[in-house]
């Protein structure tokens, strides 16, 4: 078992060597040589048997076991290869949404074009639904063969460059508001659809909003059946939580040495207060490996609790802040300094004020902290939920 | 011989179950070594359990869940020792008496002095582990010259002993040399791991024993369970709690963790103890500084547990240390 996976990780370590992108971290200041560079790269990677570990064993490049797949991630984190932000969406939420729900016809038209680098990315929160994602209001009215859609969708990971969207719409008023939710596979070249890119704090563009203004969706594009959308989303929700997590944890841990050469830099190896804390950190970043390790194992085992992916993301989120906090500390001055950032740089890339903003993308999307620690609370320790009802001073409920 | 983690525990709990927190150190002591878990790591050829790291792991977090009072930790590295010790002639016996109940304690203390602090139960017990770098030997009691002085400290599940002996006696030697070196580093790890295991245990009982309170009292006509500025804190703590299990795991099955390793895993270990334990005080209100609730003894516990073995700032600057040396682009 060991010798096996050994064995891959020497395969893999040599296919990267001659294959891995160089200087990528030089030339991605600009979009289109992030576009290029993740494209290219993503394509090599598929070719190469990499590009998507964690598909079943059916589909080419999948069926690799979680420890085969830790020993790939982690070898992409030593070669520190650009993140596949680009095509992240399609082959983990698109894909498991699609393995999940989708009939042998989706499958068969949407499963072999990711492959061919089809970009998805999710429509689900808009602006007045971000943790309570059920309450959205972009509506989808059945016309015969098609659906009618109208709304607002915001943070659509790479939206701008996508070419389809997993929506979630509102397809009825009446009973709970859960269930009057339908997913929809929507193509963003269809008429009526408006993308625009959001700028965010550290000066990316990773996310943008959808304009759907009359925008008609094929009721065959329909992910389960109507009403069932919101069952439909966990699948895409949990995918990112679980899978995702391995990877990033991996590359959290493989760049620790960034943070070791900042304290080398600054003369502070014999500082003991920045090696407590550096050795801290070291230790959380292993127990966070540690929990993603045992988490995606209790996954395998159909184990899984609700609420365990929510200890994964939150253990996650927290140490990555901390993480690119101490960068900031450690760096002084120089981090003050403004960089241009690199775009796909991931969420190390030793820019630490950007990193360090960047690192709320953990902390706020793909459901918040405080989301998460509700989940915990009720789901996993049995504390009851808030009563529904409110009332201002002078209101009923 | 193989028993899974959650066999372990299992056993564990229908042992300890019933008899509730810190139990009484007598009856405890002798199902303890009943049930054989001062066997567990020795190997089979020496009428041991032959079970690994992973195995002790479980039964120092089912000691630490209950407050278990005794000397178990030291009597596991005095057995340990013996184990170790290939040539001395006397060494079956001695172990067959240790994995019977005979208490042989050690220091918990974590110093590498050599003196002895720190040591558990050492009124009742016949001989006395003594480790240093250059010697690890098992000193008899003696009749005379000897001094057991008793530390009361303020966590009260432990009774924690100084001892010295006035003739600078050899004892009997169990390693010396190189082979002491590599027995005492061992010996300091299994320590810090034992320590790691008994904190998780202990934290998560004092935590679930916080959810079931404020699921019970109510103030302004609810349980105190829904207000999500309790549930928010309590799911920190969930959190933090289960990514170090999930070390703990981790480090107990890896195939050559260094000592810095099972250091930092103690730091982190007893840093989460203390920290739920501290919230489990102030969660419980009024009832929480009371000697009536066990809140305390968690507290207490925890907080001795951070000082035994090596404290958090010296393990976590060694992680730093041994992390600088290894993290290189």
């Amino acid at each position: 078992m060991t010798e096996a996976l050994e064995k891959l990780r020497q395969e893999v370590r040599t296919w990267l060597e001659a294959n891995a992108p160089r200087n990528w971290r030089e030339t991605c200041t600009s979009h289109e040589a992030f576009l290029d560079t993740q494209r290219s790269w993503f394509a090599k990677l598929v070719e190469g048997g990499y590009g998507v570990p964690h598909w079943p064993a059916e589909w080419p490049g999948g069926g690799r076991s979680l420890a085969e797949q830790k020993v790939i991630y982690e070898e992409f984190a030593r070669a520190d290869t650009p993140r596949l932000l680009l095509s992240f969406m399609s082959t983990y939420h698109a894909a498991s949404t699609l393995f999940e729900w989708g009939s042998e016809a989706q499958q068969r038209k949407y499963i072999p074009r990711i492959l061919q680098g089809e970009i998805w990315c999710q429509g689900f929160s808009e602006p007045n639904a971000g943790s309570d994602l059920a309450g959205l209001r972009t509506r989808a009215e059945r016309r015969g063969d098609v659906y009618v859609v109208n709304g607002q969708k915001l943070w659509s990971t790479m939206g701008q460059f996508a070419d389809k969207c997993l929506l979630l719409v509102r397809t009825s008023d009446e009973r709970a508001k859960q269930a009057g939710l339908t997913y929809l596979l929507l193509d963003l070249k269809t008429k009526g659809v408006t993308a625009r890119p959001i700028r965010q704090i550290h000066g990316d563009e990773e996310f943008a909003e959808l304009f759907l203004d009359d925008v008609e969706v094929p009721v065959e594009d329909r992910l389960g059946k109507e009403g069932q959308g919101w069952a439909v989303a966990q699948s895409t929700l949990s995918s990112e939580r679980g899978l995702t997590l391995l990877e990033l944890s991996a590359r959290l841990r493989g760049s620790l040495w960034r943070l070791a050469a900042l304290i080398r830099d600054a003369g502070r190896e014999a500082d003991p207060g920045v090696l407590r804390d550096f050795g801290r950190l070291a230790t959380k970043i292993d127990a966070t490996v540690a929990i993603a390790d045992q988490f995606l194992a209790t996954r395998i085992a159909g184990e899984e609790r609700v609420g365990d992916a929510s200890l994964v993301k939150l253990t996650y989120s927290r140490t990555l802040r901390d993480f690119t906090s101490l960068g900031i500390r450690l760096g002084g001055m120089e981090a003050q300094y403004h960089a241009p950032i690199v775009f796909g740089g991931g969420m190390e890339t030793g820019n630490w004020m950007a990193d360090f903003m960047n690192s709320y993308a953990w902390t706020i999307a793909g459901g918040s902290d405080e989301i998460q620690r509700n989940i915990i609370a009720e789901r996993l320790l049995g504390m009851p939920r808030e009563p529904k009802n409110w009332t201002l001073a002078g209101d009923v409920a | 011989m193989s028993l899974t983690r959650a066999e372990l525990q299992d056993a564990a709990r229908k042992a300890f179950g019933e008899t509730g927190l810190a139990p009484d150190a007598e009856q405890s002591w002798a199902l303890i070594a009943d049930l054989g878990w001062l066997m567990m790591s020795v190997p089979e050829a020496l009428e041991g359990l032959g079970l690994g790291a992973v195995a002790a792991g479980a039964i120092h977090s089912e000691f630490g869940r209950v407050l278990m009072p005794g000397p178990a930790i030291a009597q596991m590295l005095a057995i340990e020792a013996l184990a170790a010790a290939d040539t001395l002639a006397v060494r079956d016996e001695l172990i067959a008496r240790a994995m019977a109940g005979e208490v042989m304690t050690a220091s918990l203390s974590g110093a590498v002095d050599g003196r002895l602090t720190c040591v558990p139960d050492a009124d009742r017990a016949s001989q006395f582990l003594i480790v240093s770098d250059a010697r690890v030997s098992l000193m008899p009691r003696a009749d005379a010259g000897m001094k057991v002085t008793p530390r009361e400290t303020w966590d009260r599940t432990r009774r924690l002993f100084d001892v010295t002996f006035e003739h600078n006696a050899d004892g009997l030697v169990l390693a010396e040399g190189a082979a002491a070196l590599a027995l005492a580093e061992r010996l300091r790890a299994q320590l810090l791991f034992a320590l790691a295991g008994d904190s998780l245990g202990g934290a998560d009982a004092i935590l679930q024993l916080t959810v079931d309170y404020l699921m019970v009292r109510r103030q302004f006509d609810r349980p105190l369970a829904m207000f999500q500025a309790l549930k928010h804190r309590v799911a920190d703590m969930k959190t933090v709690l289960s990514a170090t299990e999930a070390l703990f795991w981790a480090r107990a099955s890896a195939p050559a963790p260094s000592l810095a390793d099972m250091g930092a895993l103690k730091a982190n270990a007893t840093t989460v103890y203390r920290a739920i334990a501290e919230e489990a005080v102030q969660l419980h209100g009024g009832i929480g500084l009371t000697m009536e609730h066990h809140c305390h003894l968690f507290l207490k516990r925890a907080m001795l547990n951070c000082a035994l073995g090596g404290d958090a700032d010296r393990w976590e600057e060694a992680a730093g240390r041994q992390m600088l040396a290894q993290a290189v682009a």
